[in-house]
C-alpha cells in the first residue's frame, strides 16, 4: 500500500506538533486526537520508516540542551554560592534543570511505544525482516535511556565540569550531611529534655534555632535528589561529591572521638555510627526515604549495598591509622589502655596495614625512646609494656620481635641495663618485675627452645605471618615470659646472675642487719628461673650471713675456753672470699683500740673454727658511735673511714689532712671528701687550708642536729663491673705477653684460642670474644706495648 | 658393659685391671693437665724477669721457654729459646729440657742437652717450670766446670773477657745471622 506524499507530510506535522510542544512550552499546546497521532505514526511505521521519529526527536532535544538548558545550567555554578544560600540555590537551579527536562519525559515514553510497535511481528511482514527488528529492538536502550546518556553528556561531560560546580555540590552535600545528622540528634536531645539552652544557633544549618533551616534543606536535599534521580543524574552529579564528603565525614568523626583516649574500646560505637548515619544518609541520597517510589528500586539497593561494605573498610582502616599513630602512648599506657589494642588487633585482621603499623612503632620508638635523653629504667619500662601489650596485639608474637629489635640491641648498648633490670626484679615497689618473677616459669633462652611444634593441637595449627622470621620457631616467640625476654637481650644469664650476685652483696653489705629473710625469698624465685646451680654463690653468701651471726652469737656469750674480750663489741660479717664478688680494694688503718678488739675476735674465732682464721676488710663495715663532746652527745653511724677519723680527734684536736692520711693510709683526696662528711656534722672544721680542728663546743643552733643525713654517698663496696672486667684483661694481658715472649708471633685468632684453651678456666674469668680481645689488643699496639704488621702480633724488642 | 655406667672415680673391686689402669691414666693425664695449667698460670701471674715459658700451640706437654741472661753475667743482653717437654708421669718425672738457640756454655752440649742435677738425679715433685727456668738461668752465670759438656767453654771460664767475647761472637753468627 503506498501514501501519497501529501499524506506523508500531513502525517509528519501531526507528530512534529505532537512531539515538540514541549519545546515552544506554549501555554495551550494545540491539541491533537491521540487516534491522529496513532495513524499519522502508523502511516510511518508502515512504510518501514518509524524509527525516524525517535532520531529525529532526539536530535531536537540535542540542540536544545546544547543552545539553552546546558549553557544556562553550567552557568550557575560559575561562581561560589555561599554557604548559608547553597540550599536555595540547588533547589533553584535544580527545579528549573528539571522543568527544562521533564518535558521531554512523557515524550520519551510514548516513542519507546512507537519502537515496540516496529518491532511488533506484522503477518505481512516477511520472516526475515521480522528476525532483524526482533534482534534490533533486542540490543536497542529504551529511549528514555539513551535521553539520559545525553543529559549526562550535555549538562556534565566528564573531565569538563567546571570545579566551581563540583565545589558548590558539595557545599551542599556536606551542609545536609550535617543537618541530617544534627536533626537525628535533636531528636534524642528533646527526648532527653536536656537541651542545651546557651546554645543559640543550631549546629546543622547555622542558623539561629529559633530560625532554623533544617527541616527546609531537609526537604531541599530530598526533592533535589528525587529530581536528580528522575533525570538520571544523580550519580554523575552527586557521586564524587557524596564519597568526598562521606570521607572526611569517617576522619574526622573517628579523629575527633578516639583522640587521647584508649581506656575504652570504639569499634562497635564507630559501627554503629556508620550504620545509621552515615549508610542512613547515603541510602537517602540515593534512595530517598521510605516509602518513596523509587526506595525499593533493587539496583540501587545493591549498589548501597557494595558501596556500605567499602565505607567499612574506610572506616576501619582511618581507625587503624588514627591508632597506628597513637601506637606509641598506647603501649606506654597499657594495661589501661588494652580496649584500644584489642579494636587495633580487629581491625589489622581487616586491613592490610600491618607493614605500616611495624615501621611507623619503630620510628616511634627511635625517636622517642632510644636516645641518651631517656633513663634505662624508662626505656626498660616502656619496653616491658610493650611485650605486653605487643602480645595481645599480636599473639604469635612477630610484631613484637621486629619491632622491638632495635629496643634490644639499644638497651645491649647501655652499661646499667642489666642492674636496672636485676635491682627492679627484686624490688618490692616496682610491681611489674617483681610480679612476674613472683609467677616463677623457668627461664626459656632462645636457643633453648626445640623446633617441635605441639602434635596434639596440629588442627589449630596456623601458619606464621608472611613477615615472620623463618629461622626461629613460631614457639620461642609465643613464649610470654617477660623475664625470659629481658634476659634475653643479653642472651645469657651468667651476666645477669653475676650482676645479682654484686646487688646482693652489695644489700647485705650496706644493712649488716642480719636478716635475710626476704634475700632468701627472691633467692629462691630466681632459682626457679636461673636454675640452682647459677645461683649456688649466691646461697653461700646468705649462708654466711646466718653462719656469721650464729658466730657472733657465741663469740659474745663468752663461754669460750680461753676467751678474749674486747673494748669494743665487734660483730663480724664472715664472708667466703671465694664465693662473693670482689671487693674494692681500700686501704684503711685503724686505730689501736679497734684492731686490739678485732685481733681479740680473731683469737676467738680461732679457738671456734679450728684451722681457720679471718682476714679484715677494714673499709668496709658499719661503726656505731657515740660522741661525747663539752656540751652535747652525738649518735652516729657511720663507715669505718669516717669513723677512723674522728676517732684520731679523740687524742689530739688538730690534724692536717697529710698527718691523716699517713697515720690512717688514705689519699688525701679522699679523707678530705670523707672529712667534709664530719664539717656538714658540725664536729670539724677547716681552721686554716688542710688542717682540722675539732669542735668541741656547738655555737648554739647545732644541738639539735643528732640525726644524721645517711644521703652520704652510698658507694657499691664491689669493684664495678668495668673494673673487674679491666682486671680480667690485665691476667689476659699476662698470657699473652707470656704467648709472644715464648712464641715470638702469632695472628688474632691464634692468641684468642690459646687464651680459651689456657687463660679461660676458672669461674671468675669470663669469656673473651674475638672482637673485644681485637680492640684490646689494638689498644695496646697503640699504648706500643705491641708490634702489629703482617697480620701477627709481636712483642716490642727491649730497649728498641 | 656395667661399668660404663660406674663412676670411674669410685674404686671398684670386680673391676678388671685394664679398666682399673685406663681410668688411672687418664684420670693422671687430668691431673698433669691441671698441674701445668696452675703452674702456667702461676709464671704468668708472677711477672718475674728474664724467664717466660708457654705452651707451643694447643697441647699442654710442650712448651717453649724464654731465658734472657742475668744481669752482670756475660750472658747479659742475650736471649735463650727452650723446648719443655713433659712427661705423663710430671711432676713425679723431671720434664726433659733442651736449648733450641745454640749456646756456648760448659754444660751445654751441642745439641743443646743440659747437665743440670735438678733436671736428673735431684729432680723432685715439689720443683716446677718457673724453678727450672731459674735454675738454668742461674747456671748460665755459675756453671759447674767440674763436669763440663762443652769442654773448651769450661777452659776459657778463668778468662771472663775473652769468654765474653767469643761468646757474644759465636751468639752473633750463631744466633742472629739465623734471623
Amino acid at each position: 500500500m503506498a501514501a501519497s506524499s501529501e499524506e506523508f507530510g500531513a502525517a509528519w506535522k501531526i507528530i512534529e506538533t505532537s512531539f515538540s510542544s514541549s519545546k515552544k512550552l506554549d501555554p495551550a499546546p494545540p491539541v491533537i486526537s491521540p487516534l491522529g497521532l496513532q495513524s499519522a505514526v502508523e502511516l510511518l511505521i508502515n512504510h518501514g520508516i518509524g524509527h525516524i521519529i525517535e532520531e529525529w526527536f532526539l536530535e531536537v532535544m540535542n540542540a536544545d540542551l546544547q543552545q539553552r538548558i546546558a549553557p544556562n545550567f553550567l552557568a550557575y555554578f560559575s561562581s561560589s554560592v555561599p554557604e548559608d544560600e547553597i540550599g536555595n540555590f540547588m533547589s533553584k537551579v535544580i527545579a528549573e534543570l528539571y522543568d527544562n527536562l521533564s518535558a521531554y519525559i512523557p515524550k520519551l515514553g510514548q516513542l519507546d511505544e512507537i519502537s515496540m510497535c516496529i518491532s511488533l511481528p506484522t503477518p505481512s511482514s516477511m520472516d526475515g525482516l521480522n528476525t532483524v527488528l526482533y534482534n534490533e529492538k533486542k540490543s536497542r536502550q529504551p529511549a528514555m535511556e539513551r535521553a539520559q546518556s545525553i543529559f549526562k553528556a550535555m549538562l556534565l561531560p566528564q573531565y569538563q565540569i567546571p570545579e566551581s560546580l563540583y565545589a558548590n555540590v558539595q557545599k551542599f552535600y556536606s551542609l545536609t550531611m550535617r543537618v541530617h545528622h544534627t536533626t537525628d540528634e535533636a531528636d534524642i536531645k528533646a527526648n532527653n529534655e536536656d537541651r542545651d539552652d546557651e546554645c543559640i544557633r543550631c549546629t546543622g544549618c547555622c542558623c539561629d534555632t529559633d530560625n532554623c533551616q533544617c527541616q527546609t534543606l531537609l526537604h531541599i536535599f530530598h526533592q533535589v535528589n528525587q529530581q536528580l534521580y528522575e533525570l538520571g543524574l544523580l550519580e554523575r552529579f552527586a557521586g564524587e561529591a557524596v564519597t568526598s564528603v562521606i570521607h572526611e565525614k569517617i576522619q574526622d568523626y573517628v579523629q575527633h572521638t578516639c583522640k587521647g583516649n584508649f581506656e575504652s574500646s570504639y569499634l562497635s560505637c564507630l559501627e554503629t555510627w556508620l550504620e545509621t548515619k552515615v549508610v542512613g544518609w547515603l541510602s537517602e541520597v540515593y534512595r530517598g526515604s521510605e516509602g518513596c517510589e523509587r526506595y525499593n528500586d533493587p539496583n540501587t539497593a545493591t549498589s548501597v549495598e557494595a558501596y556500605k561494605s567499602r565505607l567499612y573498610y574506610l572506616l576501619y582502616e582511618t581507625y587503624t591509622v588514627v591508632r597506628i599513630d597513637q601506637l606509641f602512648n598506647i603501649i606506654i599506657e597499657y594495661p589501661e589502655s588494652e580496649p584500644a589494642i584489642v579494636d587495633l588487633r580487629c581491625c589489622l585482621e581487616k586491613t592490610n596495614l600491618r607493614s605500616q603499623l611495624v615501621t611507623s612503632l619503630k620510628t616511634a620508638l627511635e625517636t622517642r625512646l632510644l636516645h641518651p635523653g631517656v633513663n634505662t629504667a624508662d626505656i626498660l619500662t616502656a619496653y616491658i609494656s610493650g611485650i605486653r601489650a605487643l602480645r595481645v596485639l599480636d599473639p604469635t608474637g612477630v610484631i613484637l620481635e621486629l619491632v622491638c629489635e632495635p629496643v634490644r640491641k639499644y638497651l645491649r648498648t647501655r652499661d646499667d641495663t642489666v642492674r636496672c633490670i636485676v635491682s627492679s626484679l627484686t624490688d618490692d615497689s616496682s610491681s611489674d618485675l617483681a610480679d612476674e618473677l613472683v609467677r616463677g616459669e623457668p627461664l626459656l633462652l632462645d636457643d633453648s627452645c626445640q623446633g617441635e611444634e605441639d602434635m596434639a593441637n596440629w588442627e589449630t595449627w596456623y601458619p606464621d605471618p608472611v613477615d615472620a622470621d623463618p629461622t626461629k620457631t613460631s614457639k620461642s616467640r609465643r613464649s610470654s615470659d617477660i623475664i625470659s625476654m629481658l634476659v634475653n637481650i643479653y642472651g645469657s644469664k651468667e651476666l645477669f646472675v653475676n650482676e645479682y650476685r654484686t646487688l646482693l652483696a652489695d644489700r647485705i653489705l650496706s644493712q649488716f642487719n642480719y636478716d635475710t629473710e626476704k634475700e632468701i625469698r627472691y633467692l629462691e624465685l630466681l632459682k626457679l628461673r636461673f636454675g640452682e646451680a647459677q645461683l649456688h654463690y649466691c646461697e653461700v653468701m646468705l649462708k654466711d650471713v646466718a653462719d656469721s651471726k650464729r658466730i657472733n652469737s657465741l663469740i659474745h656469750n663468752g663461754e669460750l675456753q680461753g676467751h678474749q674480750s674486747m673494748d669494743i663489741p665487734v660483730n663480724a660479717m664472715i664472708l667466703s672470699a671465694q664465693f662473693w664478688p670482689t671487693f674494692r680494694e681500700d686501704k684503711l688503718e685503724l686505730p689501736a683500740g679497734i684492731k686490739s678488739s678485732l685481733d681479740a675476735y680473731t683469737k676467738n674465732f680461732e679457738t671456734l673454727k679450728g684451722n681457720r682464721t679471718l682476714c679484715w676488710k677494714p673499709h668496709l663495715g658499719l661503726v656505731s658511735l657515740e660522741i661525747e663532746l663539752k656540751d652535747r652527745k652525738v649518735h652516729i653511724s657511720c663507715s669505718p673511714v669516717h669513723a677512723t677519723i674522728i676517732m684520731h680527734f679523740q687524742e689530739k684536736s688538730k690534724w692536717t689532712v697529710d698527718e691523716l692520711s699517713v697515720i690512717m693510709h688514705v689519699p688525701v683526696s679522699v679523707l678530705r671528701h670523707k672529712m667534709a662528711f664530719w664539717q656538714s656534722q658540725g664536729l670539724l672544721k677547716e681552721e686554716s687550708a688542710d688542717t682540722f680542728i675539732l669542735i668541741e663546743e656547738g655555737k648554739g643552733g647545732r644541738h639539735d642536729i643528732h640525726m644524721i643525713d645517711i644521703e652520704e654517698e652510698t658507694e657499691s663496696a664491689m669493684a664495678s663491673s668495668h673494673d673487674q672486667r679491666e682486671e680480667e684483661l690485665q691476667v689476659f694481658w699476662s698470657y699473652i705477653v707470656g704467648m709472644l715472649t715464648n712464641l715470638e708471633t702469632l695472628p688474632l685468632e691464634k692468641i684468642h684460642t690459646m687464651l680459651k684453651v689456657f687463660a679461660m678456666q676458672g669461674p671468675s674469668t669470663g669469656e673473651c670474644s674475638i672482637q673485644e680481645l681485637k680492640h684490646f689488643l689494638d689498644r695496646k699496639v697503640k699504648e706500643q706495648h705491641l708490634i702489629y704488621a703482617g697480620g701477627v702480633y709481636r712483642l716490642p724488642k727491649p730497649g728498641s | 658393659m656395667a661399668s660404663q655406667n660406674r663412676d670411674p672415680a669410685m674404686p671398684d673391686v670386680r673391676a678388671k685391671p685394664a679398666t682399673t689402669i685406663s681410668n688411672l691414666n687418664s684420670k693422671e693425664s687430668h691431673s698433669v693437665t691441671k698441674r701445668l695449667q696452675q703452674e702456667l698460670m702461676a709464671l704468668m701471674m708472677c711477672g718475674d724477669k728474664g724467664i717466660s715459658a708457654f705452651p707451643d700451640g694447643d697441647n699442654l706437654f710442650k712448651w717453649v721457654g724464654t731465658i734472657h741472661g742475668a744481669q752482670s753475667t756475660v750472658y747479659e743482653g742475650l736471649t735463650y729459646k727452650l723446648s719443655l717437654e713433659f712427661p705423663c708421669a710430671y711432676p713425679y718425672q723431671a720434664p726433659v729440657v733442651k736449648f733450641q738457640t745454640p749456646c756456648f756454655h760448659p754444660n751445654v752440649d751441642q745439641s743443646g742437652n743440659i747437665c743440670l742435677d735438678i733436671l736428673k738425679e735431684k729432680w723432685a715433685a715439689s720443683y716446677d717450670v718457673r724453678s727450672i727456668l731459674l735454675s738454668i738461668q742461674s747456671l748460665l752465670g755459675e756453671p759447674n766446670n767440674e763436669s763440663p759438656l762443652n769442654v773448651q767453654a769450661a777452659d776459657m771460664w778463668i778468662d771472663q773477657t775473652a769468654y765474653r767475647k767469643i761468646l757474644h761472637e759465636k751468639y752473633e753468627t750463631e744466633v742472629k745471622s739465623r734471623n
